[in-house]
């Protein structure tokens, strides 16, 4: 029986929502506190994660507020290692397939998430670097999807890593938020979705349509809060 | 029961990644086939079936007992070290490769995550683009309160922890008592007056203890080939040439 867990959050943050989803497929007890990160709180860095960011999970320990972490809980962070610890708690939620093999494509999976997809995003987000870059990423992606289905078929962990990332990208495109010109987001997202990225655009859906996803992404939300902290992006 | 599908490792003496995955095969004690690679850059062409960015490590599981270099379209092809290690954790759990307590694990997979974000840009920045060695210290001063306060490995017990950070930490301090790298004199004696500092007394500890492991041990080989290993490594000779070889600590 797991014992007390409390998630620090932030519903902007992509690498969070990964940890929030795999609660969320494990039915997962948990308290949810929202770090509000233009502005942490002083005892965060101190009582939680020294390094001062989401996600962040204090595991055991005494009922104490969220705001009063006690010493006695281990403090974890890093979202992909809570993605695999909500896993090793949870074998029934099922996010980690039985068959090491299975599991050994969706780690496979995962690096190429964090290698090529998240740096190239974020190169054309941030810096307008070459967005040939970013379609050669999601080119990579797209080769490793089967037929059909998820990452690795059945959902696992390597959907719940790339789908907050996905997410945030199509908000961003559809809404011309970044640094690239403006007007060219639309046309990268109609790029990515239709043509020969057909089986991507296929899986975003797959992706954007499971519950637990739905639960833990306020669309209206992050929509709003990436327009205020970009805003600038154009004119730096 | 153990299984017994037959494991084969691509590896070569260059690569620090491979030995992590040896490492990890040794500590589990189990039966493997082990093919060494000797060209850096282009492999042989049957290669790229098994691991088409043509790097090593690469393991193949299962599938029909055959020679390394005619490879069954059976087995399963697995590539990237992390990946490798992760795997042979889950195929063989009584050999502990990593703990079974979940907490553990993710204290151990936290240290790899704090080598991986923080350690292993600064120790490529300092040792192969010349940058301050400031950056790689207060890392290493990270990766140092991440272990156990006084003794034993990143969770407690040996894990696949401490495989994956153990050929680039020890490659590391071995760059720095030979004055390997691309750092000026000056840099060079920071580094080694930190390392031989108290501030950093348990993670040369650590480094120790690494080296007396037997599986470390058997996959190191000797300092000297190591140290040959370094020095030939492609982004330490780019920047070593008969200009600039005053610079370097140890010459050309």
């Amino acid at each position: 029986m797991p014992e007390r867990i409390t998630l620090y959050t932030a519903k902007i943050c992509p690498f969070a929502q990964r940890t929030e989803i795999a609660l969320a497929e494990a039915k997962a007890q948990y308290t949810r506190f929202e770090i509000d990160l233009q502005n942490k709180p002083d005892w965060y860095a101190s009582k939680v994660n020294p390094a001062s960011k989401v996600p962040a999970i204090a595991y055991g320990g005494p009922e104490v507020p969220p705001d009063q972490p006690s010493p006695e809980s281990v403090k974890l962070a890093e979202s992909l290692v809570l993605v695999e610890f909500v896993a090793d708690l949870f074998p029934e939620s099922g996010i980690l397939p039985a068959d090491p093999v299975k599991r050994a494509q969706a780690r496979f999976f995962i690096e190429g998430v964090s290698s090529k997809l998240i740096p190239t995003w974020y190169g054309y987000f941030l810096r307008n670097a070459p967005v040939e870059d970013f379609y050669a990423a999601v080119e990579y992606i797209q080769s490793l999807l089967p037929a059909e289905g998820f990452a690795i078929g059945q959902y696992s962990i390597a959907d719940i890593a790339i789908a907050p990332f996905l997410a945030r990208t199509r908000l961003s495109l559809l809404n011309e938020i970044g640094k690239y010109p403006e007007g060219d987001g639309k046309k990268v997202w109609a790029t990515i979705t239709s043509g020969k990225y057909a089986r991507f655009a296929k899986y975003q859906e797959d992706l954007f349509a499971r519950d637990t996803f739905k639960e833990t992404f306020d669309e209206a939300y992050v929509t709003d809060a990436f327009k205020q902290r970009f805003a600038n992006a154009r004119n730096q | 029961m153990a299984p017994t599908e037959q494991i084969t490792l691509y590896s070569a003496d260059y690569s620090p990644f491979a030995q992590r995955v040896r490492i990890a095969l040794e500590e589990a004690d189990v039966k493997y086939t082990m093919y060494e690679m000797n060209t850096r850059f282009i492999k042989p062409e049957w290669y790229y079936t098994i691991n088409p960015f043509g790097k090593v490590p690469a393991l193949t599981f299962g599938g029909p007992n055959v020679p390394p270099d005619q490879p069954s379209a059976e087995s399963a092809k697995l590539v990237e070290s992390m990946v490798i290690l992760e795997f042979l954790a889950d195929v063989f759990p009584e050999a502990r490769l990593l703990p079974a307590d979940p907490i553990q694990r993710a204290k151990a997979r936290q240290f790899v995550e704090i080598y991986r974000n923080y350690v292993f840009d600064e120790f490529r920045d300092a040792f192969f683009r010349g940058k301050p060695v400031e950056g790689v210290l207060a890392a290493l001063e990270k990766l140092q309160d991440a272990l156990p306060p006084k003794t034993g490995f990143a969770a407690g017990a040996w894990s696949i922890a401490d495989a994956a950070v153990a050929p680039l930490l020890a490659g590391m301090v071995l760059c720095v008592r030979a004055g390997i790298g691309a750092y000026t004199e000056e840099n060079w004696q920071k580094l080694r007056a930190a390392l031989e500092s108290e501030t950093f007394a348990r993670f040369m500890q650590y480094i120790q203890d690494i080296h007396e492991r037997p599986s470390f041990k058997k996959t190191w080989g000797n300092d000297d080939l190591q140290i040959e290993i370094w020095q030939n490594h492609p982004g330490v000779r780019r920047l070593r040439t008969a200009e600039n070889a005053e610079g370097f600590p140890g010459g050309v």
